[in-house]
């Protein structure tokens, strides 16, 4: 692909349109339980007001996923405050679901090329609803739509693949293969399985499957799983709090635009509770090529992650428990983030900037559509050229093989 | 210029409650120790079991800085003895210790879940005696901080206009106190306007520490080595501490208590420039001013606000100063945690020394923390 303006968004967000796992699941065995659009009324959430009015919504083993609306696009719906999710299917632009479409929005907003993250019906990444073969079938319809529909469509999209958890590591690692085939360079997981399944909500399994108990991140069960992406060269991404919640209780006398503001740097920052276990679990010594990369999530946190990882190695010499070089180290190898606006998150920044990745979050509330040349000019104004060509495109182009 | 230590635990000993509470009245409902089958030693809180060392460490004074006593005939004195304290900071270079407690909460939370509200205040009034007592009794160097009671807002202001009467700085509030007591309303809530009122009156600084909750933590993997998990904990109780700072800054108490001080203990100051940064995004993107007329931008409440402590983190230090400001900020030896710089404090504070001016470094260490807490140095 040719790079025309110098920028490349690493976090943005593919939206399937209604059909694409009703025309990939097989009818006879799944029947309602696909993902589709159905009428019901609007869920009441922390983030949203109440509403009596028929809208639609995703259902997923006939559990309405994404109470908010049908798309996550609100960047796209002009509203000042950018809270608006479309509530009918005729409301999503077409420049959020149709790749052709989208590609008019890339060269408004100046952006080359997009890394593709999901949206509802499975913002999470996780179909949980079901049972294993449910979520099988749900993941591989996902990966083949977004390979034919997107990446079919243009070479300025890059998809990342979702990978199946309830089948058992040798399900998961078979997908992995598959869509290594596919030619996909990436996939997008939970950080923390174990929790992902005893959570609630989006994450939580469907009642009539409580028997599912996933393995926890560092224990020796994903192994394959980390074996097999090193292997492809598959980089594992992180998508904000990757499902990791650790929040104060909100306050209920907020308005929905409080409670975002009150939560959003805990939430975008979930991983600093994370990462250490990923450089004291030890997996990234035993799988040193393995790549992690975290999205929407900004880079100013994991300064404090750096700082924090490194006192604590030093003063309980924790080469002594086998984590041989110093954690920094190990996370400037073998680590990437993803930034869109900070100022003093890149001023601060430990890390080298060959593992900064800039990211537009297109559509979602937070992004940078369409004046992202606008807010790169502030968020990297004083930072030599060369920093900015590696932030803003170059890193990406090298990790995901775009040139 | 001397240097203040603005975030360190005493240890309390056996007899703190015991000695204080009557056990006619409460028998042995009265905190206590209590030898385990195993030989160890726990307390007992109103029949709750607690850790020897309740939610603090006394890591810093093991020889590998792993694991905790078993017993308290185990724990060193430097930890729980004022006179051994003072030797113990003499060797690191410490010249003023602001102390936060141990077995009743490095956030001062442990009595929040006794049931009994008259045994919650009896604890926690113990407990303030205790450290005017024994520990600043005993040196000026020592700066106490008291507990309030959380079952009643109307007798936790009378216990703070006594606290301060007896000689306590600043007052140590959980954070959470919903999700401590049952009925306790969110720290948001107007029921607590009487607390900031009395802090804004005496010119008290509120304490809101990090490590109130497990609930605000990642719990460690199961299947790491007893070190890396004590590593764990200690990265993540500081990031725990992330939306309790950005709640307090959306919640408007600063904008009706401009005079109010908020000190965020051991929250290290690296996420701090972050969690400010996105805030003030969110903020605009929004439309928070639009809509609510606050009267600053959030980091703006901070900085007019709002203390963060600091002991290791030197790269993030420098940022921070120019960010958020020098007079945001606070220099801990976090003693007696396994975290803490003790012994080499002096080489820490060189080492982030060199990053600050002359006017930055002396207002961490010293000035600002002289100035919270009243401290009788002459700049």
């Amino acid at each position: 692909m040719e790079i025309k303006y110098g920028v490349i968004s690493a976090d943005s967000h593919a939206q399937l349109g209604p059909d694409a796992f009703l025309a990939r699941m097989s009818k006879a065995r799944f029947g309602d339980r696909i993902p589709h659009l159905r009428e019901t009324t609007a869920p009441k959430t922390m983030l949203t007001r109440q509403s009596d009015r028929i809208v639609e919504r995703w259902f997923v083993n006939g559990k309405i996923e994404e109470p908010r609306g049908v798309a996550n696009c609100p960047a796209m719906m002009e509203d000042p405050s950018r809270t608006y999710f479309p509530q009918r299917w005729e409301e999503v632009p077409a420049g959020v679901y149709q790749p052709l479409e989208r590609l008019k929005e890339l060269d408004r907003d100046g952006i080359d090329a997009e890394i593709l993250f999901p949206n509802p019906p499975t913002q999470e990444g996780v179909f949980f609803q079901g049972d294993a073969e449910f979520e099988l079938a749900c993941v591989q319809a996902y990966n083949d739509a977004l390979m034919e529909e997107w990446r079919g469509a243009s070479d300025r999209y890059v998809p990342l693949a979702l990978i199946p958890y309830l089948g058992g590591i040798d399900q998961t690692v078979a997908e992995v293969r598959r869509i290594a085939r596919l030619g996909y360079r990436g996939v997008v997981m939970v950080a923390e399985p174990a929790s992902a399944v005893r959570g609630s909500g989006a994450w939580a399994l469907a009642a009539d499957h409580p028997g599912y108990k996933l393995k926890h991140f560092a224990d020796p069960y994903w192994n394959p799983l980390w074996a097999a992406c090193q292997d492809f060269d598959l980089t594992i991404h992180w998508h904000a709090n990757a499902g990791i919640r650790v929040l104060a209780p909100v306050w209920k006398g907020y308005a929905p635009d409080q409670v975002w503001t009150s939560v959003v740097p805990a939430g975008f920052s979930a991983l600093s509770q994370f990462i250490p276990l990923l450089v004291f679990s030890g997996i990234l010594d035993r799988y040193p090529r393995l790549r992690w990369a975290s999205a929407e999530t900004g880079v100013g946190w994991l300064n404090y992650v750096l700082d924090a990882c490194d006192h604590e190695w030093e003063r309980r010499r924790l080469w002594s428990e086998g984590i041989a070089i110093r954690p920094s180290e190990r996370l400037q190898r073998q680590f990437y983030v993803m930034s869109w606006f900070e100022v003093e998150g890149i001023k601060g920044c430990r890390l080298s900037p060959a593992n900064i990745m800039w990211e537009s979050d297109f559509p979602h509330n937070p992004s940078t559509y369409p004046q992202s040349h606008k807010v790169i000019g502030r968020m990297l104004e004083g930072v030599a050229e060369p920093t900015r060509r590696q932030i803003l495109w170059e890193n990406a182009a090298r990790l995901y093989k775009m040139l | 210029m001397p240097i203040v230590s603005a975030d360190d635990h005493v240890i309390e000993h056996p007899e703190v409650w015991t000695s204080r509470i009557s056990r006619s009245r409460f028998s042995d409902r009265v905190p206590h120790l209590q030898r385990q089958p195993d030989g160890s030693e726990c307390w007992m809180v109103e029949g709750n079991r607690l850790p020897l060392l309740g939610t603090g460490s006394a890591g810093a004074l093991r020889s590998d800085r792993s694991g905790e006593p078993r017993r308290f005939e185990e724990v060193p004195a430097q930890a729980w003895k004022p006179l051994q304290r003072l030797a113990a900071m003499d060797r690191d270079g410490i010249d003023y210790s602001v102390l936060y407690p141990s077995v009743a909460g490095v956030a001062g939370e442990t009595f929040a879940r006794v049931a009994d509200p008259e045994l919650e205040l009896a604890c926690v009034r113990a407990y303030n005696d205790f450290l005017i007592d024994e520990w600043a009794a005993v040196s000026p160097r020592f700066v106490p901080q008291c507990l309030i009671p959380l079952a009643s807002i109307e007798s936790a202001v009378a216990e703070i206009r006594r606290a301060a009467k007896r000689g306590h700085k600043a007052v140590i509030v959980p954070p959470v106190p919903d999700r401590l007591r049952e009925g306790a309303p969110h720290i948001n809530e107007l029921a607590y306007e009487p607390l900031w009122n009395i802090c804004e009156e005496l010119d008290l600084p509120v304490c809101f520490h990090a490590g109130s909750l497990p609930q605000l933590e990642l719990a460690p993997y199961a299947g790491l080595s007893p070190r890396l998990t004590e590593a764990m904990r200690a990265i993540t109780r500081p990031a725990g501490i992330t939306s309790i700072i950005s709640n307090f800054i959306v919640s408007r108490i600063a904008e009706r208590h401009p005079k109010l001080k908020v000190i965020f203990g051991e929250s290290t100051v690296g996420l701090v420039p972050y969690i400010l940064e996105v805030a003030d995004y969110a903020f605009v993107q929004r439309g928070l001013q639009r809509q609510f007329n606050y009267d600053l931008t959030l980091s703006d409440i901070f900085r007019r606000n709002c203390y963060a402590v600091s002991w290791y983190d030197n790269a993030g230090i420098r940022q921070t100063c120019d960010y958020v400001g020098a007079k945001n900020i606070l220099w801990a030896s976090d003693f007696p945690l396994a975290t803490s710089t003790w012994p080499d404090s002096r080489s820490f504070i060189s080492r982030f020394s060199e990053r600050l001016s002359e006017v930055q470094r002396q207002r961490v260490l010293c000035y600002n923390a002289a100035e919270l807490y009243k401290l009788d140095i002459k700049p």
